[in-house]
């Protein structure tokens, strides 16, 4: 005789009972023996109801329940509070949805009182192959990992950064900032970017709970959600920052002159250098493949010209290592590359330059000290192609929703740069969502800009004409201009691929890195404690950067308690090593990378940490030795069989 | 069984190709060994036994028998069952005795489809008067009869009750030592157990998994020159050693021979072909509903391929017969 | 054969297809009382076998839901169940399963009228191909003997 068990029905206030005749449906469960005990009720979800299956339970000495009732979808976690209250393990409740998938749905009376006993058949041949399943709990250290320190890493730092919890801050490049710090003013509002940045990157450098590792690189990610162990390498910087006052002394001193790759190559820099007047932290770096020094000659020059003896050649990478909870990736993006659509005479013609360049031009510490030279003089007119490689299904199959509103601000900044300069704009579409963006439009069209919309912008086409640049569209030429800027499409960072590898984060079609869920999941990855924020996961703009940041800090913050345990999912499947010989099929199912391979043991393993109980591996062990805790085989074949 | 009295042993074969009692004789000089530890009362295909012999044998008579063979006809069942109430242990020995084997295969037919093909239409046939098999046939000396062959080729268990699982085609002389050394010492498993490995085939074959699996293309043997060092199924051939017991120790993957699952399911699992389906299927490498589609096509024979060995202990166990055919 | 009543095993995601049957309830839409629903996790849950063991049992018809590609709770289960199901089918077909009976299809949870229609349509399939009568039929058929 099996265990004690509770079969009882819930009337749904009529709403089961009107239809389902409840009394023969329980005469048909009376032959099953002493070890079934039978009930029924008006409501059981009510406090009335739910006392009584409390008092059922204690005076029957139930072991295992039944509830015919509504969809479980509704009610299971009530009934589930009731067997924990009653002091029996929640998983040993099944409920029938005789509510919605019978007595609603069934025309006739008879019909639905034949299927709610198979039904309520069904839930208790299941019940009978259920086993409690305890709660788990892991220990788990709260720190977090932020890889890059743009607009978006600095905004997740800080708001990680808090008592109990430490905050490691990657940033690849020698200086913080990101790419907003490039801009000189940023839409809608026209505010100086370094100066809206400047207090985050003041708090960035001083907070005691952020380690901040510039010039830095993650090497290897192990482990999971709740304890990654995480090395990093930080890259010798070859400039002691504790003795280095930021004097630029050595940048005189030091005898190599090379292109400077963050203004585009538009100005010279040595090779001990910040990259622009004013970046964070105001420490110089040496590019040892430019430097003589580290080429083999004996070129000591800006160790010479330090008066503080901030200059060692000795220092060396370090390695770090480091236990975190959770990861926030956040390395930004890049811009589309303008040379790859020929047809706008980028880069055969000094006069066509990407937005971004002309975003340096214009700045203050940028190649021309903030002064519009374009081709040797100042333009007195200028064309703005919107859309270079974005929504092309040969380039980037998508609306950036950014370079509208950039190439809007920089006509604004452009017409305040050069007097009298005349602007025209070539669109196709114009993409200003928001609630000042529309606004910002048409302060810009009153300002004297014109916008030609184009059936095409891919059949535009930019020639040097005798007094300048033509634009034709096929049918129209449009010119002379003295400069045309090209606005690129946002594509995936260049670390994209290497990210999603070190990571396990999925990327998507376009090559950034996937979300969870496009809607409802837009800053969570598939890899459990692993987050997305800024233009890592796809273009947008500051705010939208700013936003997904503390959405991950939020989840992070939310999930990471210092001091608190990790409650785990209890449905997840487990594989037993005793019997599992190694197959590997399960291996690439996880959609959460659950399950890994031990080629010690020959055994595939599963992590209950990141498993989400869906079930695929367990359905594709050919050896039927992965269980779902709660959907086993034995449950779904027993439900299936009573239902029939 | 007493130690003064040497076991009293039988072996038997139904439908079967005779593999299995060429895979006792390949014990080699074991098989002496064998001789000295017992009688063998009845082995029609080694030696010179009449049917009476067995039915004048007292009930429980024989203390094992090795029985060989599918089911499929009226004779292999009445002995299946004579040989039960003569015997104490039965013990089920090789694929087709165990799950119906290769004869299982014609559950895909009837057996008016079966004679018709064998005796009328296959090429290698001459039968002008296209004469068929009769049941019976009166000639001078009396009547002569002949088994009725049925639709459907079921395994031993399926008519009596089996004590052990001997799988295998052949089982190979290892198992088959180990079992029989079980049943002289006395020291046998519990009833109903089958004599191979705990884990499926993939524990014992020393090729290498190289990767998570993947399978972007099906391929069959002909069509490429295995990597003798990678995992088959990774290559692309379907291997059933992921859902097989083991126990061959991979004999034929080891010379890069895919497994075709002869030794049956690992223990828990009861269909394993539609388990190896499903592993399969699980792999192939793509999510576009074309893609997926052409892989699947690209599978031969599924019945064939999932249930080389097993169709009569499937799931369905044979193609639905149409009503007006019965 | 008229007042066959077909039974229909369907093995509904918990996230689409069996919300979409409980909105069909909650919308007091009928439909025919011979459909059996079986909740699992996902419909990538659902082996093969268990949709040949719903024939041997008795049902005359199996449907396989889950969510539409692209929007699989758990990412992409859906795709697994689609590589599973197909090549089931193609065995089904050999087994002599008239493909009435076996259908996999995309149901989300806003489409509860969709999966009316779809368990009507696919009883009223069944109800023209007759009951499925494997278990009997290969019992019996091993006793009958066909051999002339």
């Amino acid at each position: 005789m099996g265990p004690k068990t509770g079969v009882y029905i819930c009337e749904c206030s009529g709403n089961i009972s009107e239809k389902v005749n409840v009394a023969e449906l329980l005469k048909r469960f009376a032959e099953k023996g002493d070890n079934v005990v039978l009930g029924s009720h008006a409501l059981l979800c009510s406090e009335a109801g739910k006392a009584f299956l409390d008092e059922e339970i204690k005076k029957h000495g139930i072991e295992r329940l039944v509830v015919g009732a509504c969809s479980p979808r509704q009610h299971e976690q009530t009934f589930r509070d009731v067997m924990e209250n009653a002091g029996l393990n929640p998983s040993l409740v099944q409920l029938a949805n005789i509510r919605e998938l019978c007595a609603w749905s069934t025309e006739d009376g008879q019909e639905a009182t034949v299927k709610a006993t198979a039904l309520v058949n069904a839930a208790l041949a299941r019940v009978a192959f259920h086993v409690p399943l305890e709660k788990k709990e892991i220990d788990v250290n709260p720190d977090v990992l932020v890889v890059g320190a743009g607009v978006a890493g600095m905004t997740a730092a800080l708001s990680l950064a808090q008592k109990g919890r430490k905050v490691y801050l990657v940033e690849s490049t020698p200086w913080i900032g990101g790419a907003v710090v490039k801009y000189e003013d940023v839409f809608p509002n026209l505010e100086c970017a370094p100066c809206m940045l400047e207090p985050i990157m003041d708090q960035i450098l001083h907070n005691d709970q952020i380690q901040l590792l510039t010039n830095s690189a993650v090497e290897e990610v192990k482990g999971f959600f709740g304890n990654f162990d995480i090395k990093i390498n930080k890259k010798a910087r070859y400039v002691e920052p504790q003795n280095c006052f930021g004097c630029e002394a050595c940048y005189e001193a030091c005898p190599v002159s090379v292109p400077n790759a963050y203004n585009y190559e538009l100005s010279q820099r040595k090779a001990i250098y910040t990259s622009a007047a004013g970046l964070l932290p105001n420490v110089p770096a040496i590019d040892t493949a430019n430097c003589v020094r580290f080429k083999g000659e004996s070129c000591a020059a800006c160790q010479e010209s330090c008066g503080f003896g901030a200059v060692n050649y000795d220092e060396k990478d370090e390695l770090i290592e480091c236990t975190v909870g959770g990861i926030v990736l956040a390395t930004g993006f890049e811009l589309f590359d303008c040379s790859k659509l020929p047809q706008y005479g980028y880069k055969d013609n000094y006069n066509v330059v990407s937005t971004i360049e002309l975003e340096r031009i214009i700045s203050s510490n940028g190649p021309t000290g903030g002064e519009v030279i374009i081709g040797g003089k100042k333009p007195a007119s200028a064309a703005l192609i919107h859309c270079v490689g974005s929504r092309n299904s040969e380039t980037c199959n998508y609306c950036s929703g950014i370079c509208c509103l950039s190439s809007l601000k920089l006509s604004h900044l452009l017409r305040k740069n050069v007097e009298g300069i005349s602007i025209s704009h070539f669109h196709s579409d114009l993409c200003l969502p928001g609630k000042n963006e529309w606004e910002f439009y048409n302060k810009i069209v009153l300002e004297g800009t014109q916008f030609n919309r184009v059936g095409s912008i891919e059949n535009l086409k930019v020639e040097k004409g005798k007094d300048g640049l033509m634009i034709t569209d096929g049918e129209n030429t449009h010119g002379p201009f003295d400069m045309v800027a090209l606005s690129p499409a946002v594509v995936p960072c260049k670390d994209s691929k290497t990210l999603s590898e070190l990571f396990s984060v999925d990327l998507d079609a376009h090559g950034f890195l996937s979300e969870a869920h496009n809607r409802i999941g837009p800053s969570a990855t598939n890899t459990k404690g692993v987050f997305l924020a800024g233009c890592v996961q796809g273009p947008k703009d500051i705010q939208g950067s700013v936003v997904q940041s503390l959405a991950a800090a939020g989840g992070i913050l939310s999930a990471l308690v210092p001091g608190e345990k990790l409650e785990l999912e209890v449905a997840t499947a487990m594989i037993d090593g005793e019997k599992c010989a190694g197959c590997r099929i399960c291996n690439s199912l996880c959609p959460y990378k659950a399950i890994s391979y031990s080629a010690e043991e020959k055994v595939s393993i599963i992590n209950e940490v990141l498993c989400h109980g869906c079930g695929t591996c367990v359905a594709a062990c050919p050896a039927g030795v992965i269980t779902h805790k709660q959907f086993t085989k034995q449950q779904l074949l027993a439900e299936m069989m009573g239902a029939l | 069984m007493s130690e003064n009295k040497k076991l009293k042993l039988a072996v038997y074969w139904a439908s079967a190709c005779g593999g299995c009692d060429v895979a006792i004789t390949h014990l080699h000089e074991k098989v002496l060994d064998l001789a000295a530890a017992a009688d063998i009362l009845f082995w029609p295909c080694a030696m010179d036994f009449k049917y009476k012999d067995v039915e004048e044998m007292p009930d429980g008579h024989i203390d094992v028998c090795i029985f060989s063979g599918a089911i499929r006809t009226s004779e292999h069942e009445h002995f299946a069952k004579l040989l039960r109430q003569k015997s104490k242990v039965m013990a089920a020995y090789g694929a087709c005795s165990c799950m119906g084997g290769i004869p299982g295969l014609s559950n895909v037919t009837t057996a008016v489809e079966s004679m018709s093909r064998a005796c009328l239409e296959s090429p290698s046939t001459l039968n002008k008067d296209r004469t068929l098999p009769a049941l019976s046939a009166d000639v001078p000396e009396g009547t002569l009869t002949l088994p009725v062959i049925w639709d459907t080729v079921k395994s031993l268990r399926q008519v009596i009750d089996v004590e052990y699982f001997i799988p295998g085609c052949p089982p190979s002389p290892e198992i088959t030592w180990a079992a029989i050394e079980a049943i002289v010492s006395g020291k046998l498993p519990a009833p109903g157990s089958v004599i191979g490995g705990n884990k499926s085939v993939c524990d014992e074959c020393k090729l290498e998994k190289k990767n998570e699996m993947r399978v972007g293309e099906i391929k069959r043997m002909w069509q490429i020159k295995p990597d003798t060092s990678q995992c088959l199924m990774e290559q692309g051939l379907v291997c059933i050693g992921p859902a097989t017991r083991g126990g061959c120790g991979a004999l034929c993957t080891n010379v890069m021979m895919p497994c075709r699952g002869c030794y049956g399911p690992v223990e828990g699992v009861d269909d394993f072909g539609a388990a190896m389906l499903s592993a399969l299927a699980s792999v192939i490498d793509s999510n576009d509903e074309k893609r997926i589609a052409e892989v699947v096509d690209s599978v031969p024979d599924p019945i064939g391929t999932f249930y080389r060995f097993s169709l009569p202990e499937s799931t369905l166990r044979r193609r639905k017969i149409a009503k007006e055919g019965v | 054969m008229s007042n066959f009543e077909p039974t229909i095993a369907c093995f509904l995601c918990n996230w689409c297809t069996y919300a979409a049957a409980d909105h069909a309830g909650s919308n007091r839409k009928t439909y025919h009382s011979g459909i059996r629903i079986i909740r699992t996790p996902c419909s990538g849950r659902v082996e093969p076998d268990m949709v040949m063991k719903a024939f041997r049992e008795g049902a005359d018809g199996v449907l396989v839901c889950g969510c539409h590609p692209g929007d699989c709770h758990y990412v992409e289960g859906n795709y697994k169940t689609e590589r599973r199901m197909r090549l089931l089918g193609r065995m089904l077909e050999q087994f002599g399963i008239e493909p009435e009976r076996f259908r996999l299809e995309w149901v989300s949870a806003a489409e509860a009228d969709r999966f009316i229609e779809l368990v009507n349509e696919m009883t009223e399939a069944v109800r023209k191909v007759g009951p499925m009568e494997l278990t009997s039929e290969a019992v019996l058929a091993s006793e009958k003997g066909g051999a002339k």
